[in-house]
């Protein structure tokens, strides 16, 4: 190999890209030559250089993707999706809200922080529930600049080519406070139930989750487990329940999640929870599944965990 | 915790429920892979607007085709197939545009865009911070100087540490012509960055 051939090699030589062959050629070369050398430190510092020029994403960008992604997503049509079809009153109002105020864009603050933060709570639509609407027919110009209409209740041609549109205006509001506020928490309960926004739930549940002590915690965690149709929010809802287990009646709910649940990643994490307290109810439910589960790795799950207890994989 | 539980599930598994329409099995399908998604439109486009609207139009795509998806490649070629063409059409629009680099003029002079997003720590040592900005900008005059391919190839191998192999595979050409790009950006980049080397 010579020095024309190993300079060319060099960048795929530093990304490690060669061929062991070509490679083994080429570092022969390198002993032995101190300019081809001096090429090498010099794509080594080049890189360097760039390294620090990744740049990482806004803190918020990623959750803010998501909740717009999703929102998209149970608009359309799909074969066998739980939800139905788009609701056209709410793409008329989304339609009508966009033209008047271009620059709102529909999704929630990211604000999943760590325990003890303040935490800060973006509603848009959710806040709906908690401040007055403002009824009655309003011109345009009327219209608040940071109002979000939530329903249009009629609308009537009038003379002269005006239109009267009357609708339902709520405003956005910043509400931030601490964790242990009790008015935070009746918002961050609300915000748990929030049916429209799943990414609202699983925030709200996950930051819900570390308050589990509270039995009203405890039991909109258990509400979230047995009846929210998204899997990423049961699971939240299972991490809050860690440390509950003990709890016969968080077991019993476990329990008959594991046996209904239709996400294996749901059951596998029941599982993993309920391992935890050996009991003969529990036992029952494992072997139950190792008869009947059709995911071969909740089975799989279900018969090392019987192991974990000592308990017999098969019924007598 | 949800990238925990996608491994230990069947991807494959996943595909066919989002195949069959579940919902909730594709946001687990995406919030496997989404956030080097973003990293890497962030990275290529120096924009979270921008960004944002790559993530956004590749996983609409992927939902509105994933019954196309046959199994006859990696669901991460797949979508990275997906992501990168929409990123070379957003690097090829900027190029008709001339809007590549990353400096914008303002009333207080050219300012980089992405300067907020960097160059932590640096404050207290002024004479790092003028060389860090010079670097900086040279960096993204030499990045400019590159094919949207080039760019794209560069990108994926340097910061994201994908192989060429899967490059290749990825924008639909051959591991010898990914090399090729690969060695043509590293020269055009290094040329205009020698004086920092």
């Amino acid at each position: 190999m010579n020095c024309e051939a190993v300079i060319k090699a060099i960048p795929l030589y530093f990304y490690g890209e060669l061929s062991p062959e070509t490679e083994e050629r080429l570092e022969d070369h390198l002993h032995g030559c101190a300019s081809c050398q001096r090429e090498m430190e010099r794509q080594k510092s080049f890189a360097a250089l760039l390294d620090p020029r990744q740049t990482q994403p806004p803190v918020n960008l990623l959750g803010e993707c998501r909740q717009d992604l999703m929102r998209s997503v149970y608009r359309e049509d799909a074969p066998g999706a739980r939800h139905s079809g788009p609701d056209p009153w709410r793409l008329f109002r989304e339609a009508f809200a966009a033209l008047l105020h271009p620059g709102i864009r529909f999704h929630h603050v990211n604000f999943a922080q760590p325990l003890a933060a303040v935490i800060l709570i973006g509603l848009g639509y959710f806040s709906a529930r908690f401040t007055a609407a403002s009824p009655g027919a309003a011109s345009v110009a009327g219209l608040s600049p940071d109002a979000v209409i939530s329903a249009i209740r009629s609308v009537q041609p009038g003379s002269s080519g005006q239109v009267q549109i009357a609708v339902d205006e709520t405003r956005r509001r910043m509400i931030s406070g601490r964790l242990e506020d009790s008015n935070i928490q009746r918002l961050l309960l609300a915000a748990a139930r929030e049916e429209s926004d799943p990414g609202v739930r699983v925030e709200s549940v996950d930051i819900l989750k570390t308050q589990g002590g509270s039995a009203e915690v405890r039991s909109a965690l258990l509400e979230a487990l047995t009846t929210d149709p998204n899997p990423g929010v049961r699971l939240k809802a299972l991490d809050g329940l860690r440390n509950l287990t003990a709890d016969p009646e968080v077991r019993k709910t476990l329990a008959q999640v594991l046996l209904k649940d239709a996400n294996p990643g749901v059951r596998i994490q029941v599982i993993d929870l309920l391992i935890a307290h050996k009991d003969s109810s529990t036992v029952g439910v494992l072997q139950h599944l190792v008869r009947s589960e059709d995911n071969n790795y909740v089975r799989m799950r279900c018969k090392n965990a019987l192991q974990e207890m000592n308990a017999s994989v098969g019924t007598f | 915790m949800t990238a925990r539980v996608i491994q230990r599930l069947d991807e494959a598994d996943l595909i066919r429920a989002v195949q069959r329409g579940d919902q909730d099995a594709f946001e687990q399908l995406v919030r496997a892979y989404d956030q080097s998604v973003l990293r890497l439109a962030m990275n290529l486009l120096r924009s979270a607007e921008d960004a944002r609207d790559v993530y956004q139009e590749a996983f609409l795509r992927v939902y509105r085709n994933i019954h196309t998806f046959r199994f006859d490649c990696s669901f991460h070629t797949w979508l990275y197939r997906i992501v990168t063409n929409i990123c070379l059409d957003y690097l090829r629009k900027r190029k008709v545009r001339k809007e590549e680099s990353a400096v914008v003029e303002t009333p207080d002079g050219p300012v980089d865009r992405m300067d907020s997003f960097e160059q932590e720590g640096s404050h207290a040592n002024p004479e790092s911070n003028l060389r860090n900005l010079q670097l900086g900008r040279s960096i993204d005059a030499a990045l400019s100087d590159l094919t949207p391919r080039e760019r794209m190839v560069f990108e994926l191998r340097h910061y994201q540490g994908l192989r060429l192999r899967n490059i290749g595979e990825m924008l639909g050409t051959s591991e010898e012509a990914a090399k090729n790009c690969l060695f043509r950006a590293t020269q055009k980049m290094r040329a205009v960055l020698g004086e920092f080397v």
